[in-house]
């Protein structure tokens, strides 16, 4: 299964629609997908803030098979490195 | 009147504000008019056009008085909502300029962190104004953000009690990872932006309290903090990119 972030909007980084973007996405959820795909193509600029809501819950139901795909943008890089420390701080 | 005068009412409606703001501004100095023989206020264009870019001056006026001053609607993002509107159009903005595409990326990501910052913590507890100002000017390569609220040291206060000073409450909050409530992560917006300003040609200034965190834009790429000349009990930010 991939999740596109750009159905999300082209600028993520609120809490609020960070909760508000999983809560759209959650009834139609495979919660037995072996794989789960983060797709970053498309979105302009992504933050920590948004990135901790949706994907934290994410985590919270995949685990290991949720998969961040490669990007070049900048934001998406730096937000995903804050996260990981944030997880291995934490 | 020549097309470089405008008339009181068409100052006002230039810089959206009120034809009493700007008698006010006038009395004060703070704006001052031509005067023409019948008593009339005139303002000139280029010098109203000036005003509207010292959106950092403005700024610090709005987020160190007393009594907040009027500001112009378009600065002031007093819902999330609004705020969130505002961010996608200057995202788009710059975007427009096939050079900027970095910055396209990371300049509303860490105008975002440090706005929505300010609503996430001062949510119900808004001293007196609430929102924030939120202005950017894409000549100067600049975006101006402020708010009236509690300020860092008394939101990391909440999570953290052994906090005496804003500069060491600032430094927490540029440099440390925090947890807030089990199961939630708070307080880790300003670490990226400071990540971000240190790893690109991105310049961060950003005030709360009486101590002010600087990266300037160009080499040594380093994060300062140091005491602020004058107090603000909010937050006060500028970007440069």
């Amino acid at each position: 299964m991939k999740i596109e972030l750009r159905k999300f909007g082209l600028v993520l980084t609120s809490r609020p629609d960070g909760r508000e973007a999983f809560a759209g996405i959650r009834p139609t959820l495979d919660l037995s997908a072996p794989h789960v795909e983060i797709d970053f193509a498309g979105v302009l600029s992504l933050s920590p803030s948004w990135a901790d809501e949706f994907f934290g819950e994410l985590q919270k139901i995949y685990g290991d098979r949720l998969t961040y795909l490669p990007s070049d943008n900048p934001s998406v890089k730096a937000t995903l490195r804050i996260l990981k420390e944030q997880h291995n701080g934490s | 009147m020549s097309n470089d005068l405008l008339t009181i009412g068409q100052a006002a409606k230039y810089l959206n504000v009120s034809q009493d703001t700007l008698r006010r501004w006038d009395a004060s100095g703070r704006l001052t008019s031509i005067r023409s023989s019948g008593g009339h206020r005139y303002y000139q264009r280029s010098v109203l056009e000036r005003f509207k870019k010292e959106l950092f001056r403005l700024a610090t006026i709005w987020a160190s008085s007393g009594m907040p001053p009027e500001i112009p609607s378009t600065d002031h993002s007093e819902t999330q909502d609004s705020f969130k509107a505002r961010l996608q159009r200057m995202a788009a903005d710059i975007n427009m300029n096939p050079d900027l595409a970095l910055q396209a990326a990371l300049v509303p990501a860490i105008t975002g962190e440090i706005g929505n910052n300010s609503f996430d913590h001062n949510i119900g507890n808004w001293p007196d104004e609430t929102g924030v100002f939120f202005a950017y000017d894409l000549n100067k390569r600049e975006v101006i953000l402020a708010d009236r609220g509690v300020g860092i040291r008394s939101t990391l206060s909440r999570v953290k009690e052994d906090i005496e000073t804003d500069v060491q409450a600032l430094n927490i909050a540029m440099t440390k990872i925090i947890s807030g409530r089990s199961d939630e992560h708070r307080g880790n917006g300003l670490k990226y932006v400071r990540e971000v300003a240190i790893d690109y040609p991105i310049g961060v200034t950003l005030q709360s309290g009486s101590a002010v965190a600087i990266i300037q834009k160009d080499d040594p790429k380093e994060l300062k903090i140091m005491p602020a000349d004058q107090y603000i009990r909010g937050v006060l930010a500028r970007i440069d990119y």
